[in-house]
């Protein structure tokens, strides 16, 4: 009993440190910030300038909106991707290859759509060749959304696949043997089983594109306001920490929101 | 049937086309013998020989891995004793008290964590640079690697325990001989993950480096905005092979690793969505 | 069978292979209106793979499928009048007991008067009445194997396939199933193909049997036919036990074997051809030395509850099972005997179709 002791404080101890010094401490220190003044006086007033701002509310429904529209584009472009991937025979491989771009640093990958897009980019002398005049694509909602679509597409498509590849494939088999035909056997008994992956790929793509700011300030040439790009700002442009901190916890309630719109809950729960 | 068959076809190639258009674009034009990511004058190397008397770059390039390395190292360590952990307690409640405190980093959007490690580093007095990335790089890997080891655990056999206490084990020869060993994949898929997550982290970086110390992600960042050399597509196609190597590294890793589980292996190779 | 009537569901030199595996060999059968069919073979016998292709889930390399006649190889699944029992059922688990039995007849259009009274009875007749609201996670393998029969007949099925259906079931409750479904097959009048390794169970549910190996049909016939008249080596070792030694055939009616002629039954081989003597254990008796027509030692015997199963050993090396009522000695020598007609003979190679023809022949001189 006492050597197990030793073994667990053994674990504990940086363990715990990294808990306290990195996950409780910052997340502490930040509502605490939320709530003073910049001379470290308790005050309601950011979350007053928060809720009485009209900028800082539009700009909340926008990066929800937005958050919104990425996550229904990826979606849409995802779920039948892996719904055909998870038919090929070598699905593990290809299945490699949807996540071989996320290895690719991120900021690179955005770098290219700024070449692909600029108005004298490839787009456009594509589209120049059909006798289009050329347009300005960057700095665009449109390609904003076409961005940060494209970033998160890989891990919409991975949960959804990874849900899809545990379903039993003679559950498809006994629907078509029932007399399902592809499409009905897909909408009765397919999509209500890959709920759980699609829940999970809507969790890994919104609450990230909730705080989108490096893409807003790249392609969305700050056209595109966030609660991410306000967060950065406060902190590293305008210094006000503690409007910025508020605006963190709101967006930390915004991501425990979603956690529990999309949490798997118990099925028992499910039925009518 | 077939027509069927090759619509969808058709469908993934799109798919396909679209992942890999801006990663071959940057290739393809890190030949290019003009100066700008559009037109084409020709094949050349020059952007590569640029990058290589470019010392700041490759400074910088060296600081990434080294972050990366030494982050993961560390991170491997302190979350493989976390899993350890969290496997060895036995009181439900608290056990999930840790592993939910676990998650909180993972779930957390980037911002809010370069944004609140921010705050830390400066009410603790702490100056800015190497030390605050690697800290912060070490903090959200260690999470990754819990999640990859504590699976690797709860497969374990437990009678394995039993019998190494049986035959006279003690805590350390238990941990090295018996344990060590059986969870040593998920040690080895965590350390690449965190690797991963390290080389592709913006966000947190952004936050936390100060004025001195630069990551390539943070670079690029900056170079972006004030007009780009192609120098850096060079540097995105060498990365890019570098990532290729990785993925084959991993992938052979995690297929000997779980050959009875196959999706254990690919479920979480999900680096973060850092830096969005 | 009667020959007039046209068959529900007819195989015609039907081929299969998976890569360099060839599942299905030249399949022919025909399969009856309103019988119980057994599938019986060893795993990886193709027995499945035959189900799987009346079912539509595979496509044959080769060869025709018929259901009443017309060829249905490329009809897809949702089409065909055939509904299966999965191994391990294959429930939908997002759904309760009652929308997984609903889900034929929705497709199907009924309304919603309709599709209550049809799960209703399917649910009836599997005895699980009271379980139309409850989960399929909360249900005991006994009873999702009830739902997962219920859901396959709800849609009306002309053929019910069922595939190795209470494999995952007890010893217990395997023995009640079986008599129920065959209750359920009589009681609604429609085919029944059956899978399993089981033979027991294949002799005791079936009508009719296809034995299966390797990928072709070795016999086909009722389980009486089966278990007496094994065409092969395959065949006489996996229904049932059996004593298998080589013999030859001097003449008619006269068999020699372990050094001795034997009066016995079979007939139209040719003269001295080496065959295969089957003798069934429980056909052998103990006896005293005098009455023996073989004389063996004991070498084992274990109790089986019902009888003793003893293994003894003749003078050429040969091993014995006999099945005894009484226990006998270790060591001791005794004497064995059968009848003539306990004897049976299997000819080397010989196919279904020869094999069936020597029989009728024979049987015909027996007549006259």
């Amino acid at each position: 009993m006492k050597a197990k002791q030793q073994r667990q404080i053994f674990y504990i101890v940086p363990y715990g440190i990294w808990l306290l010094l990195f996950v409780i401490a910052p997340l502490m220190l930040m509502l605490f910030q939320s709530f003073t003044t910049s001379n470290g006086h308790f005050t309601l007033g950011n979350y007053g300038a928060y809720f009485g701002s009209g900028t800082y509310l539009r700009m909340t429904f926008n990066s929800v909106w937005y958050a919104f529209l990425i996550t229904v584009i990826t979606l849409v472009i995802s779920y039948p991707t892996a719904y055909l991937l998870n038919q090929l025979k070598q699905k593990q491989f290809w299945l490699l290859l949807v996540i071989l771009p996320t290895w690719i640093n991120l900021l690179l990958k955005t770098y290219a759509f700024i070449g692909l897009l600029s108005k004298t980019g490839t787009v456009n002398s594509f589209i120049s060749f059909w006798g289009v005049a050329p347009q300005q694509l960057l700095f665009s909602d449109w390609s904003f959304l076409l961005v940060a679509a494209y970033i998160e597409i890989p891990f919409m498509i991975l949960p959804i696949f990874n849900s899809l590849a545990e379903i039993d494939p003679r559950l498809s088999q006994a629907s078509h043997d029932l007399g399902a035909n592809k499409w009905q056997t897909l909408r009765y008994v397919i999509f209500p089983l890959s709920m759980p992956g699609v829940k999970a790929g809507i969790q890994a793509v919104f609450i990230p594109s909730l705080s989108l700011f490096m893409i807003t300030r790249l392609i969305g040439g700050n056209r595109v306001i966030t609660l991410g790009t306000a967060i950065e700002e406060h902190f590293l442009v305008t210094q006000n920490w503690q409007l910025g901190s508020t605006i963190g916890v709101i967006l930390i309630v915004a991501m425990i929101v979603t956690m529990i719109l999309t949490r798997d809950r118990v099925r028992k729960n499910i039925r009518k | 049937m077939k027509g069927k068959f090759k619509w969808s076809n058709l469908y993934l190639v799109f798919v396909f086309v679209l992942l890999y258009l801006p990663i071959f674009f940057l290739i393809v034009y890190s030949f290019n013998a003009g100066d700008v990511m559009q037109g084409w004058d020709g094949f050349s190397w020059k952007h590569y020989v640029e990058l290589f008397v470019d010392t700041r770059i490759l400074e910088i390039v060296v600081n990434t891995f080294l972050v990366a390395l030494l982050s993961s190292l560390l991170a491997s360590i302190i979350g493989t004793a976390g899993a350890l952990f969290i496997y060895n307690q036995h009181n439900q409640l608290i056990k999930n008290i840790f592993l939910s405190l676990n998650n909180i980093l993972l779930v957390s959007p980037d911002v809010i964590i370069g944004a609140s490690f921010l705050i830390l580093f400066t009410v603790i007095g702490f100056t800015l640079g190497f030390t605050s990335v690697l800290l912060s790089h070490i903090a959200f890997s260690i999470p990754i690697v819990v999640l990859m080891v504590l699976p690797r655990l709860q497969e374990m056999n437990p009678s394995l325990v039993t019998a190494a206490k049986d035959l006279g084990a003690n805590n350390w020869q238990m941990l090295a001989r018996v344990v060590l060993p059986v969870i040593s994949p998920g040690i080895l898929a965590g350390f690449f993950m965190a690797f991963t997550y390290s080389l592709d982290d913006f966000a947190v970086t952004f936050f936390v480096t100060g004025n001195g110390f630069s990551t390539l992600s943070v670079e690029i960042y900056s170079r972006a905005r004030q007009g780009v050399s192609l120098e850096i597509n060079a540097l995105s196609a060498m990365m890019f092979l570098v990532s290729l190597l990785l993925v084959l590294v991993y992938y052979v890793i995690s297929k000997r690793s779980s050959k009875g589980k196959k999706r254990a292996g690919t479920r979480l190779v999900m680096p973060a969505t850092e830096g969005l | 069978m009667s020959e007039k009537q046209v068959p529900i569901i007819a195989f015609n030199q039907v081929d299969l292979s998976f890569g360099d595996t060839h599942v299905l060999n030249n399949i022919d059968l025909e399969i009856e209106t309103g019988k119980f069919y057994t599938l019986l073979g060893p795993s990886g016998s193709g027995k499945s793979t035959i189900l799987k292709l009346i079912s539509g889930q595979l496509t044959a390399d080769s060869g025709d499928i018929l259901f009443e006649g017309k060829r249905v190889n490329n009809v897809p699944a949702e089409k065909r009048k055939v509904n299966t029992v999965f191994q391990n059922y294959a429930l939908f688990p997002n759904m309760n007991v009652f929308d997984n039995v609903a889900f034929g007849p929705t497709l199907k259009g009924m309304n919603k008067t309709e599709i209550k009274n049809k799960v209703k009875s399917m649910l009836d007749l599997v005895k699980l009445g009271d379980f139309s609201e409850r989960d399929i996670d909360e249900l005991s393998g006994g009873q999702q194997q009830r739902v997962a029969i219920a859901r396959a007949l709800a849609n009306d099925p002309e053929v019910l396939l069922l595939d190795e259906p209470l494999s995952a079931l007890d010893y217990k409750l395997r023995k009640s199933m079986q008599y129920e479904l065959r209750e359920i097959q009589q009681r609604l009048g429609i085919t029944f193909v059956f899978v399993t390794h089981d033979q027991e169970e294949a002799l005791a549910m079936s009508d009719w049997i296809f034995v299966m190996n390797d990928g072709v049909i070795q016999q086909n016939g009722s389980p009486e036919d089966i278990y007496d008249e094994p065409i092969n080596h395959f065949v006489a070792d996996f229904i049932g036990e059996s004593n298998i030694v080589d013999g030859i055939m001097k003449q008619d009616y006269v068999v020699h074997f372990v050094g001795k002629d034997f009066e016995n039954v079979d007939a139209g081989m040719r003269t001295n051809e080496r065959v295969e003597v089957v003798l069934r254990p429980e056909d052998l008796d103990l006896t005293t030395i005098e009455n023996g027509k073989l004389i063996v030692t004991i070498e084992d015997q274990s109790f089986r509850g019902d009888y003793y199963e003893i293994t003894a050993i003749d003078d050429d090396g040969n091993e014995w099972q006999v099945q005894a009522t009484n226990s006998a000695t270790m060591g001791a020598r005794v004497g064995l005997t059968f009848d003539p007609e306990d004897i049976h003979i299997m000819r080397f190679n010989e196919s279904e179709d020869d094999f069936d023809a020597r029989l009728e022949s024979y049987e015909d001189d027996d007549e006259s």
